[in-house]
């Protein structure tokens, strides 16, 4: 039987769960402006908050990583906005998605000098075809 | 662009025939509004992946995401006053743009578990970028939208990674 890494089955969930969302955005921007798409996306995450309310353990984390979490959400939603504003700007779904699923290439650029990682050359193989896949589909 | 360069010095300007368009289609490009959003979004999702990885080495999963959806409120909030709390009133674009958020959170979440895990940063957010296959699949069939060989090409490549990420 086939062993795969724990984190493989999460990134499968997080693939086809995007790759659904890919399509919601061209579809919210044909109704909406990009920014309610970013408002309303927001009012969607926050429905899922009851369920993942923590309580006050979330005191019990370093300052550094609580803000590195907040951070994140912050630039995640910029980021969205650019997404819908191409996508309200004349940018194609089948186009522009992928083009921005090219972020990978700045996070494997930057990952070595600052979590100091290192990956085998059959995940660079996997990289270099993840990132000539997106390319492709971008054309 | 080089290629055609060659081809030039091998041909002659025939090429140019070839090279025109190209360049025309770079520039068109280069020249579009999408594009430069498209490349904002690029560095915007580059820096959430990077800090959610750092979040993830201590936080839970759950946890981050309640957090990261607090990090996105003051943006919403600030793109309501830019607004002035005017919003289009579209059931339709709304549902969707709900419903985008729901399977968004979803999949941020799934993402923090696959960093929670200690597995390799640069692997786990290739391979979660792959999602446009589905997107791309899903504009043809139910946008409409073209699909070339191109993108057949890409599909396969994108097949071999997800099968050598899975080894």
């Amino acid at each position: 039987m086939i062993h795969l890494a724990p984190w493989f089955w999460f990134a499968v969930v997080t693939l086809v769960s995007w790759g659904i969302v890919g399509l919601l955005q061209k579809l919210s921007t044909n109704y909406i402006s990009a920014e309610s798409s970013l408002i309303w996306l927001v009012v969607g995450y926050l429905i899922l908050q009851p369920m993942l309310y923590p309580g006050r353990t979330v005191f019990s984390y370093s300052g550094w990583n609580l803000t590195w979490a907040l951070l994140s959400g912050a630039l995640n939603a910029l980021g969205a906005l650019a997404l819908f504003a191409a996508l309200k700007s004349g940018g194609k779904a089948s186009i522009v998605a992928p083009l921005t699923a090219l972020y990978p290439l700045v996070v494997i650029v930057v990952v070595p000098f600052v979590l100091h990682e290192s990956i085998t050359r059959l995940q660079v193989v996997g990289i270099i075809c993840t990132l000539i896949a997106a390319a492709c589909l971008s054309a | 662009m080089l290629s055609c360069l060659i081809a030039e010095s091998q041909i002659g300007p025939t090429c140019k025939l070839v090279r025109k368009p190209i360049r025309m289609a770079l520039r068109d490009t280069v020249r579009a509004r999408w594009f430069w959003y498209s490349i904002l979004c690029v560095f915007c999702w580059a820096g959430w992946a990077l800090l959610s990885k750092f979040g993830s080495r201590e936080i839970p999963p759950e946890t981050m995401q309640f957090l990261f959806t607090i990090g996105s409120v003051p943006i919403a909030i600030a793109l309501l006053f830019a607004r002035r709390f005017k919003l289009e009133k579209s059931s339709k674009g709304i549902s969707f743009a709900i419903l985008n958020g729901v399977l968004s959170g979803i999949g941020s979440l799934a993402l923090f578990a696959a960093y929670h895990t200690n597995g390799n940063t640069s692997v786990i957010t290739a391979a979660s970028a792959l999602y446009p296959i589905i997107t791309v699949l899903l504009a043809v069939v139910i946008l409409r939208e073209h699909f070339g060989f191109i993108q057949v090409i890409g599909l396969g490549f994108a097949a071999v990674a997800i099968v050598i990420f899975s080894l």
